[in-house]
């Protein structure tokens, strides 16, 4: 009775029915309202268009014309700007913008924007990363004199949207370097990951304040490792998506965990049995180990297993792979040499 | 596999997963009946897959059926094959029914010889998965030690090559066996314990439980309550791809309670639990790559809230107002072609998935928010809450609140509706300012005094206290621009010492 009494319980058949159908209605209204807004600004913002209206406006100035341009010119040129900002974006990768940090207790609010876009590999963009430096002036410091012979601005990481495998303080470290006698004042502002930064700065310079403050920062180095770093884990991600794709285990993702086939129970639980490989090298499992995609883990049918590095260059570094009697060398020889084509090519 | 009495050799092993604590112990039934029924009906069968099922295998009828008459007085008589056993769970899993009745069929039914530490430690293990906020867990940070005492004469060349082979080494790298192979080396001379790896189903998360006695025997002749224990099983939880792992703390009423029972020193849980924290960066350490710990002042019961504050992911070191940053919701793709001061936050935030129902819901979603929010207010003890009648209807904004609703967007950021929430349950803050000193003059002599001067200590408490703070700023209780920022959770903190506004680093030593 209990089973029975579901369908009576549910609302009206027609009425869901009804329901359902409002509901795509509306969805559908909402992508073509998106839809006429991509369009709309697209056109606002397409070369022909600019330089019609131009040339309608330099040759005849009618009543409706002007009014017309008047309607439309801001909306050209904030297109226009838009589309300006987004050609650079595309086109370097790295693009800077100024950014005041609203906290009022802050020394220095003035923060300078980094935005860092890569383009994945189905040709868009992820979300941008972000890093914001802060200006170091430290003036509460003693030390502030010997500032007098160097610029006087001193930038450091303030907060970042980098993912925490790429180790931004240790960049920094390296690339804006800040005397020591103003590390201490940054560690003291930053958040509790910035503590390794002062650790790898603070060993080359012991040896003597005289060379910290000779050693010059590098923003452009900065942007560019950071940017390189980024660049190669998204290309080392879509390496193992291609692969996954043209060995066919996108589908099959959750099972191939499993390690204990059973033959003659099928739909049970128990036994999960491993689909049966749909390409014809017997690989059932070929996932990279963490988020970095640094290590890729291979498995076959037959048992063997393998795992390979993969280098900031696409290139697989190392490589163990394992049969029932050991290393297979001559696998691990195919992966890693000739450059890596026989393993993963870019 | 069974308890053998005859001998007894104190070892330096870890205690065997098919360890059995007996049936009728009143606190297992307990344990097992924190979980719900259907995760006690996916646990048994769990228990009977394939790949479990040599470890800890259900009692079934004995061959020889001599005393076949003795089982016929038992509620549940044994089953004859694992089939039956799994048929049967499969069809308790089909109708309805009490969960009493599945954990009296575990017990007294197809277990009735023992739980192993394995089932109980993938019960615990389930419960968890079910109920993500019934632990708190402390946050810490394995940092790697420069003790090369080389590194600090090489030049600054040296240094970027060495350091450009790989910006990312900075995580250890964890092969689970290998680590927990390491970690029992690290404390087996001190403590016996039974580790238990798994992964989380819901979160990007690997959990080691680690269960501690103080026995160096192979069978404890402790009393087997005591494998149920809550303060002798430490939780440690690794987040994929970061340099933190999270331990669960003690609950100090359970501590103060042990501490009673036991009276030793050496047998304290909280004495264990400290051996096991610090092997483990010991356990995660290799030749040329120490690891040390650090805290990060950050404890939470919500998981989710660790893992975005001191996670894998973008929001790890831009919170508070630069969470706009974290979510991507102040530009969108450069292939958009719409200029980002036209769109929604929210639509950024989403990216390209259903834009459905974005366009007029401004008030919709304040509503959402409103609702969302006002559990989550905290124990303000400055102010009443009858204050918040200053707010103005969310249909008609005056131009007063139309600018504090900026200003608290721009000091907020998309806290509170960010697509990964991270709600603090506990806020301490202790303000170290000299009443009506000057902080910025003398920053460093003051210090000194700072001890001598009376300190306050505010503490937040709540399901939600940063979104809790949103909500007071927004309603006009706090002043969203003149705010220092540790109330927008930009420091992604849950203690803090804060002078002059911004959090100072105490803990450096």
């Amino acid at each position: 009775m209990n089973q029975k009494a579901h369908p009576f319980g549910s609302p009206d058949p027609q009425e869901e029915e009804l329901d359902a159908e409002i509901r795509s209605i509306r969805a559908q209204i909402s992508t073509l309202a998106h839809r006429k807004r991509i369009l709309t600004t697209s056109l606002l913002s397409s070369p022909k268009i600019k330089t019609l209206l131009q040339n309608q406006t330099s040759t005849t100035t009618t009543t409706t014309l002007t009014t017309l341009k008047e309607d439309l010119s801001p909306l050209v040129t904030a297109a226009g700007a838009h589309t300006t900002t987004n050609h650079h974006r595309i086109a370097f990768g790295a693009t800077a913008f100024p950014f005041k940090d609203p906290a009022p207790n802050s020394p220095d609010p003035n923060l300078l924007g980094i935005r860092i876009d890569v383009c994945a590999r189905d040709g868009r963009f992820a979300k941008p990363y972000y890093v914001l430096l802060r200006q170091e002036r430290g003036r509460r410091n003693g030390q502030q004199q010997q500032r007098g012979n160097g610029n006087g601005k001193r930038l450091c990481v303030h907060r970042h949207t980098i993912p925490a495998f790429i180790s931004v303080d240790r960049l920094a470290g390296v690339y804006l370097p800040l005397p020591s006698s103003s590390s201490s004042r940054h560690e003291e502002d930053g958040s509790g990951s910035s503590g390794s930064e002062s650790e790898s700065e603070s060993g080359p310079m012991k040896p003597g304040q005289a060379r910290s403050t000779r050693r010059k920062q590098d923003l452009r180095g900065f942007v560019r490792e950071l940017r390189r770093e980024l660049v190669a884990w998204h290309l080392r991600s879509d390496a193992v998506v291609f692969l996954r794709e043209k060995l066919g285990l996108i589908r099959d993702s959750e099972s191939e965990t499993d390690a204990n086939a059973n033959e003659d129970e099928e739909e049970q639980p128990w036994g999960e049995k491993k689909s049966p490989p749909r390409n014809d090298l017997g690989i059932i499992g070929l996932e990279a180990t963490a988020v970095e995609a640094r290590y890729v883990r291979m498995e076959w049918e037959d048992g063997r297993l393998g795992r390979f590095k993969l280098s900031n260059a696409g290139l697989v570094e190392r490589a163990v792979f394992m049969n029932d009697r050991g290393r297979d060398k001559k696998v691990e020889d195919a992966v890693t040499g000739g450059g890596g084509e026989g393993g993963v090519a870019f | 596999m069974a308890r053998s009495r005859t001998v007894r050799a104190p070892t330096t092993a870890s205690l065997p997963n098919s360890l059995r604590i007996p049936s009728t112990t009143p606190s297992l039934s307990k344990t097992l009946g924190k979980l719900s029924r259907p995760a006690l009906l996916d646990l048994a069968i769990s228990w009977l897959e394939d790949r479990n099922v040599e470890s800890f295998p259900p009692y079934l009828q004995p061959s020889d059926t001599n005393n076949h008459d003795n089982e016929e007085t038992l509620p549940y008589p044994a089953a004859e094959t694992l089939a039956e056993v799994r048929e049967a769970y499969i069809d308790l899993r089909d109708r309805k029914g009490g969960k009493q009745e599945i954990i009296e069929r575990i017990l007294e039914g197809d277990w009735r010889h023992g739980i192993t530490l394995r089932q109980l430690a993938m019960a615990d293990l389930r419960y968890m998965d079910d109920r993500p906020a019934s632990l708190r867990w402390t946050a810490m940070e394995l940092v790697r030690l420069n003790d090369d005492a080389t590194s600090k004469s090489k030049s600054i060349r040296d240094a970027i090559a060495i350091a450009s082979e790989d910006w990312s080494a900075n995580i250890p790298r964890i092969q689970a066996a290998s680590f927990v192979k390491s970690l029992h080396a690290e404390i087996a001379p001190l403590v016996k314990a039974h580790y238990h790896l798994s992964r989380s189903s819901t979160l990007p998360l690997t959990f080691l439980r680690i269960f501690i006695i103080d026995s160096p025997y192979q069978t404890p002749r402790h009393q087997p309550e005591i494998f149920t224990d809550a303060t002798r099983i430490i939780y440690i939880a690794f987040p994929d791809s970061c340099p933190y792992f999270y331990t669960s703390s003690i609950t100090t009423s359970n501590a103060s309670d042990s501490n009673s029972r036991s009276g030793s020193l050496a047998t304290d849980p909280r004495t264990l639990q400290r051996l096991v924290r610090e092997a483990i960066p010991k356990a995660l350490s290799r030749p040329h790559q120490r690891f040390t710990l650090k805290p990060t002042a950050l404890a939470a019961k919500n998981l989710q809230t660790l893992l975005t504050l001191r996670g894998p992911g973008r929001s790890t070191s831009s919170n508070g107002a630069f969470s706009i940053f974290a979510d991507a919701a102040l530009e969108g793709s450069p292939l958009d072609p719409r200029p980002s001061n036209t769109v929604l936050a929210e639509e950024h935030m989403r990216g390209r998935e259903s834009i459905s129902s974005m366009h007029d819901d401004k008030e919709n979603h304040t509503h959402d928010h409103d609702n969302a929010s006002k559990s989550a207010r905290p124990a303000n003890k400055k102010r009443p809450s009858g204050s918040g009648t200053a707010a103005m209807p969310d249909g008609a904004l005056s131009p007063d609140s139309k600018k504090r609703r900026l200003a608290v967007e721009s000091r907020f950021g998309t806290v509170g509706c960010s697509v990964t929430p991270a709600p603090l349950d506990r806020l301490d803050i202790r303000l170290l300012d000299t009443p009506g000193a000057e902080e910025d003059a003398n920053a460093n002599t003051d210090r000194n005094a700072a001890n001598l001067a009376p300190a306050v200590s505010l503490t937040f408490t709540g399901s939600d206290v940063i979104g809790g703070i949103r909500k007071l700023a927004e309603l006009g209780v706090v002043d969203p621009e003149r705010m220092p920022s540790w109330m927008t959770g930009e420091d992604a903190v849950s203690t803090a010492f804060v002078r002059g506004g911004t959090r100072l680093h105490v803990d450096r030593g």
